[in-house]
């Protein structure tokens, strides 16, 4: 089973709780959104956490 | 430890026995809610969802994986440390050897008990009941004017309601500070918010039914009537448990409770330190329970605390705690931006774009 950890358009403001949890998964940049990060490990448990702690639900996990 | 209960469906609940597995923990976890829906954010309800813009569903948190066993439905009534039991109200007790407290908070309330109106704005199914009677309002009063009661008030102007926001000290203050919450409230009057500051405080007048709130004599009546009063932590079911509880339940820095007992988010009080009922605070918090039930200590220094709000236009990013601060020491403004910076240890932007990292950084830098 591959994980895929998708950003949902529109929604991320940028308070950066994902990357504070997950650096080497998301970046918020000098915009202020979040990226994912190319190489990122999707399925790892601490990307799954990070993406569980968006305030505003901006990240989807897929499977 | 082979059995690990977290009760609660909070934010905090959900990192909690997420963190669990980051760090290896293969045993079983059960996670106890006592709502029908599958953990969601809160954050929101008072915004795009009481609005209307967003649905309901677009507040699910992605799933646990399926090695946590989620019950929703199912609320913790009491607790026996002595046997390691949780009691439920739908089913047998719930044994553990490793506890998680995450109940979180519920809103606090100003009417008494047996009387109907007053609408408060915690969970989905409060923003579902709040949302069904402003499509049928005109006017709209809200009781607090704190962060969560303010962004009702934009909510509700966009709505096109009128709307009255009454509170026993000026709009934001103890929360964002003078300067701050100076911003928001101009926002929130160009808007065409009635502000109303009534030192003397406000009381709910009726018998069965809210009829309207008593504004020092004089009676404030609305189509709806909503408190943003505070929240109370959800500990009730913890009373007679022995455990020590102060509002919220008492844990060190660690989050640590008792024996193989932790506590996270909204339901727990920090000796010392108190409560922060953000977001943020909350997940940071669960990640520190989670490793100290494992027995490791990672309550290290971390960085200044952080929440924000969005209402009326306007976004305030807050690192750190400004009120009390007084004025800035340094202020930066652009057209409709600011970025703010206290030296006791507090940052804020106003619709300014600066990760949020980079933000907490500043408010901690000397």
């Amino acid at each position: 089973m591959t994980v895929s950890i998708e950003l949902i358009p529109g929604r991320c403001e940028g308070h950066g709780v994902c990357e504070a949890i997950a650096p080497e998964v998301f970046q918020v940049d000098d915009d202020g959104m979040v990226h994912l990060l190319p190489g990122g490990d999707h399925e790892d448990a601490t990307a799954l956490a990070a993406a569980r702690s968006c305030p505003v639900a901006a990240l989807r996990a897929t499977s | 430890m082979r059995r690990v209960v977290v009760v609660g469906g909070s934010i905090a609940a959900v990192t909690a026995a997420s963190w669990l597995r980051v760090r290896g923990f293969d045993g079983t976890i059960t996670l106890l809610s006592a709502e029908k829906e599958q953990p969601y954010t809160r954050v929101p309800l008072s915004k795009t969802v009481l609005s209307g813009e967003a649905t309901d569903a677009s507040t699910a948190l992605p799933p646990l994986d399926d090695s946590v066993v989620v019950r929703l439905g199912t609320r913790a009534v009491s607790l026996d440390t002595t046997a390691r039991r949780v009691n439920v109200d739908n089913g047998d007790p719930v044994p553990y050897d490793g506890l998680v407290i995450a109940t979180g908070g519920r809103a606090r309330r100003l009417s008494p008990p047996g009387m109907s109106g007053e609408r408060v704005l915690r969970t989905l199914a409060d923003c579902v009941a709040l949302r069904e009677d402003l499509t049928r309002a005109r006017t709209v009063l809200v009781v607090g004017a704190g962060l969560l009661g303010m962004e009702i008030a934009s909510t509700c102007r966009t709505l096109g309601l009128e709307v009255t926001v009454v509170d026993r000290e000026p709009p934001l203050r103890r929360v964002l500070g003078p300067v701050l919450a100076e911003v928001v409230t101009d926002a929130a009057r160009k808007h065409g918010v009635s502000l109303r500051t009534v030192p003397g405080g406000v009381r709910l007048v009726g018998s069965r039914t809210l009829e309207g709130v008593d504004a020092d004599g004089e009676l404030l009546t609305a189509d709806v009537v909503v408190s943003a009063v505070g929240d109370v932590p959800a500990v009730d079911w913890l009373t007679g448990s022995g455990l020590c509880l102060d509002r919220g339940v008492v844990t060190d820095s660690r989050g640590r409770v008792a024996d193989h007992i932790v506590a996270a988010g909204d339901a727990a009080v920090v000796r010392g330190s108190g409560r922060r009922p953000h977001w943020t605070n909350a997940v940071e918090q669960a990640r520190v329970a989670a490793d100290a039930l494992l027995g490791e200590d990672t309550s290290g220094a971390s960085l200044p605390s952080y929440f924000w709000t969005n209402q009326f236009g306007v976004e305030v990013k807050v690192a750190g705690e400004p009120a009390g601060l007084g004025e800035p020491d340094q202020a930066e403004a652009a057209a409709g931006s600011m970025l703010l910076r206290w030296s006791g240890g507090a940052a804020a932007t106003v619709n300014h774009t600066m990760p949020v990292r980079k933000l907490r950084q500043l408010a901690s830098a000397p």
